[in-house]
């Protein structure tokens, strides 16, 4: 009996080894036969009476802004019976798991690297954007970062929306009162500190010299997203033949070097908060009581700063009318500050080039998984049309990746969408592979920023030699851990 | 002799004092800091002085129940407090029948039953996860509280070895001196057992209730919609801005526990007690 009984579980348990085996090709052929018939989903007749939950950010809806886009939505396509509604669920969404059982939205808000996981693993539909008409207003970079290639044809999975890149936020108040004999040079109003990191620099030692509570730049540098822009600005690149070539890796290209070298002497003007994401926390509030002086990051956390800096003010006694207004003149969100060709900011005259930055575009896709194909492209039709564009970027203060309503909101959406079209924003990859920089380059910005406040004889990268060495470091890491795994 | 014995005595309740007080400091301290930090007037960890912060107020709280745009905490708060209800009630039947049930009859699966159960309770809960998000899918019970319910329920049992020690320290005797007297095995439950057992049924109440109360995986495994989740998920959720919203909802939250434990703590004292005298 018992040696039937192990039998019986040997043979249960060598089963057990082949679960999972099967043919590949069978089920991306399987289950996602519906996603590769998608150019055929979009027959432009309009489902009747549907229902379509739409994920949006949390900024937009806790701004109003997504009220605002589905009760117009909803006001057009109320004979239709088309209504769209708050998909209800965390801004993070699993689709790949939640979506075939059908718990998953019809549209989606997501960034473009997001968005392009989804279209590898076929979970949205390719949409036919040359139907739409913010088709000619996006710029050809844009779209490219929801561009796929597939059986030799190019299909496009979202609809860019907004543009988001780092801005540089400070404090107008905080600058030192004789700013515009001492800290203007070139005699054009706008402070030194904030068109150039050597100034910027300069003046973030002099304030923490005055008073050691006091900072001037700050920003927590091991953060890849803001960090990498340093070495973009100097040659460097994630993957090569824009971005879509994971065997080429390129950190460590071009003098990428001198834009760690810049990591590092900024790291030195700060506290040990730079090596972790404390700042990136607490940007908002010591921002708001002058602790910091300047931050950057992105434009759509605009508003949230702006509540930060009324709190301070609402409590030093001003109504919250007067407080607002003052907070919007004190707080400046500008483009970033040009860089030394030489890297060095400690330098005197120095020659300037642009900065870069990595950046993404955020936009809406379609679900594979919606019983509404077309009611869904209708949403994403309308809320990408310019007025709803331009009545975001007031609302949220984001810059729109259409050329008309960037044009129209003025400000910095322009200087964005100016800066898209000139390439100093570089997009964030859209192929799988990113997923693997992470690590090793935040490891390696975390060892410059805690490289200043090492003694002398135990700093890891002592020059621009060494930091060579750890970005060449971290393109090995990165190669290994993309082909390792494949 | 004595002195030197007094002074060891002295020596030995003040080392321990300090010990209980240092291990109690280490526990208290994060509890205190929460509470405190629940209560600043910024709002924010980064202004405080020091560990604790400079200006107290109940804005926190008020902000939590009332700004719900975003962050519905009340409605957290009463999906959680369904949840922790209903698997208090459900579970504490089943795990009270089922350890009874051993504890009381012989049948021939009872031993294999009380291995293979034993042996099952090794395995963390979070092993069969996967399993039961595709079961509660086919059951359609996804977005569905009661589906927590019943979930938290059916696995309570599984955990009946305390209760079935309990009732196996209840004399036999009683049993058979009821049967002689004419009552029926629901009787014997009901009007023997039951009274006597109030301890282990309020333990039971009380951990049925706490589990799905902090449970997180589950609901944030079976809950999408921002509507339904408990506050553990909710928390879980908040932007990294909400740091003061994110202490006063980890305090608010201990307070149903709390109450809940002091009413029921006479109970299980009282049963205690009464066992005591009795025997």
């Amino acid at each position: 009996m018992k040696r039937k009984g192990a039998l019986l579980m040997a043979f249960v348990m060598g089963l057990s080894l082949f679960t999972g085996c099967g043919d590949k090709k069978e089920d991306q052929t399987g289950t996602n036969k519906d996603t590769q018939k998608s150019n055929g989903v979009f027959s432009g007749e309009l489902e009747k009476n549907v229902t379509i939950r739409v994920l949006e950010n949390d900024t937009a809806i806790s701004r109003g802004y997504f009220d605002e886009l589905i009760a117009a939505f909803n006001e057009e396509y109320k004979e239709q019976g088309i209504t769209a509604v708050d998909a209800n669920m965390d801004q993070y969404l699993d689709l790949a798991n939640d979506g075939p059982y059908g718990y998953g939205p019809d549209v989606l808000y997501q960034a473009n690297d997001i968005i392009m996981q989804y279209a590898q693993g076929r979970h949205i539909y390719p949409l036919p954007v040359e139907t739409m008409d913010c088709y000619k207003q996006i710029p050809e970079n844009a779209w490219s970062a929801y561009q796929t290639e597939a059986d030799g044809s190019t299909y496009y999975c979202g609809v860019p929306v907004n543009v988001q890149a780092p801005m540089l936020y400070y404090r107008s108040d905080l600058l030192p009162e004789d700013w515009e004999t001492a800290w203007d040079q070139d005699g054009n109003k706008v402070p030194d500190m904030v068109e150039n990191w050597n100034n910027l620099y300069a003046y973030s030692v002099e304030r923490h010299k005055e008073d050691s509570s006091k900072y001037g730049y700050m920003k927590s540098l091991f953060d890849v997203y803001f960090s990498s822009g340093f070495l973009f600005s100097y040659g460097g690149y994630v993957f090569g033949d824009n971005n879509t070539n994971p065997d080429d890796i390129g950190f460590s290209k071009g003098e990428s070097e001198k834009g760690a070298w810049v990591l590092s002497q900024l790291a030195s003007a700060m506290n040990e908060e730079c090596i972790d994401d404390t700042i990136t926390t607490n940007a908002y509030s010591k921002l708001a009581d002058g602790t910091y002086f300047a931050t950057i990051t992105t434009p759509d956390m605009y508003s949230t700063f702006i509540s930060e800096l009324v709190l301070v003010y609402e409590s030093e006694g001003m109504s919250k009318e007067d407080a607002e207004t003052k907070a919007k003149e004190n707080l400046v969100m500008t483009t970033l500050p040009k860089l030394p060709e030489s890297g060095d900011l400690t330098e005197e005259k120095p020659a300037l080039k642009d900065s870069k930055s990595m950046g993404g575009v955020n936009g809406y896709a379609v679900s594979a998984y919606t019983k509404a194909p077309n009611a869904s492209l209708a949403f994403v039709k309308f809320a990408t049309s310019y007025e709803m564009q331009l009545k975001r970027s007031e609302m949220l203060g984001v810059a729109p990746a259409r050329k008309d309503a960037a044009e129209q909101a003025g400000g910095v959406s322009a200087l964005l969408y100016e800066n898209m079209e000139k390439g100093t924003i570089v997009l964030m990859p859209s192929i799988k592979e990113v997923a693997q920089i992470w690590t090793p380059a935040q490891t390696f910005f975390t060892d410059v920023a805690k490289d200043a406040f090492r003694p002398e004889g135990k700093k890891k990268y002592k020059d621009t030699a060494s930091l060579k060495a750890g970005l060449e470091a971290v393109d090995t890491q990165i190669h290994d851990a993309i082909f390792t795994l494949k | 002799m004595r002195k030197k014995h007094t002074t060891g005595k002295v020596a030995d309740t003040t080392l321990t004092y300090i010990i209980l007080l240092a291990v109690a400091f280490v526990f208290f301290f994060p509890c205190l800091w929460l509470i405190l930090a629940s209560f600043s007037k910024s709002g924010t960890i980064y202004s405080f002085d020091g560990f604790f912060p400079q200006e107290y107020s109940l804005a926190s709280f008020k902000k939590l129940f009332t700004d719900t745009a975003m962050y519905n905490y009340p409605k957290w708060f009463f999906n959680t407090l369904f949840v922790a209800a209903g698997s208090c009630v459900l579970g504490t039947f089943l795990t009270i029948l089922t350890a009874y049930t051993m504890s009381r009859y012989q049948f021939r699966a009872r031993k294999p039953i009380m291995k293979t159960t034993m042996v099952l309770g090794m395995f963390p809960s979070f092993m069969g996860m996967i399993a039961v998000y595709l079961l509660m899918t086919q059951f359609n019970l996804i977005n569905h509280l009661w589906g927590l319910v019943l979930i938290y329920s059916a696995g309570a049992p599984m955990g009946y070895l305390t209760q079935k020690g309990f009732f196996d320290t209840i004399s036999k005797a009683i049993d058979e001196a009821a049967r002689i007297d004419g009552a029926t095995n629901f009787q014997v439950f009901r009007k023997i057992h039951l009274p006597l057992s109030k301890p282990i049924i309020v333990y039971t109440a009380l951990t049925s209730f706490t589990w799905p109360w902090s449970d997180f995986i589950l609901p944030k495994l079976l809950l999408k919609e921002k509507d339904l989740y408990t506050v553990a998920v909710g928390l879980m959720s908040l932007d990294e801005t909400e740091f003061a919203r994110f202490a006063a909802g980890s305090v608010f939250i201990a307070v149903p526990i709390v109450l809940l434990y002091f009413c029921l703590v006479k109970n299980m004292v009282n049963g205690m007690a009464a066992g005591a005298v009795k025997g």
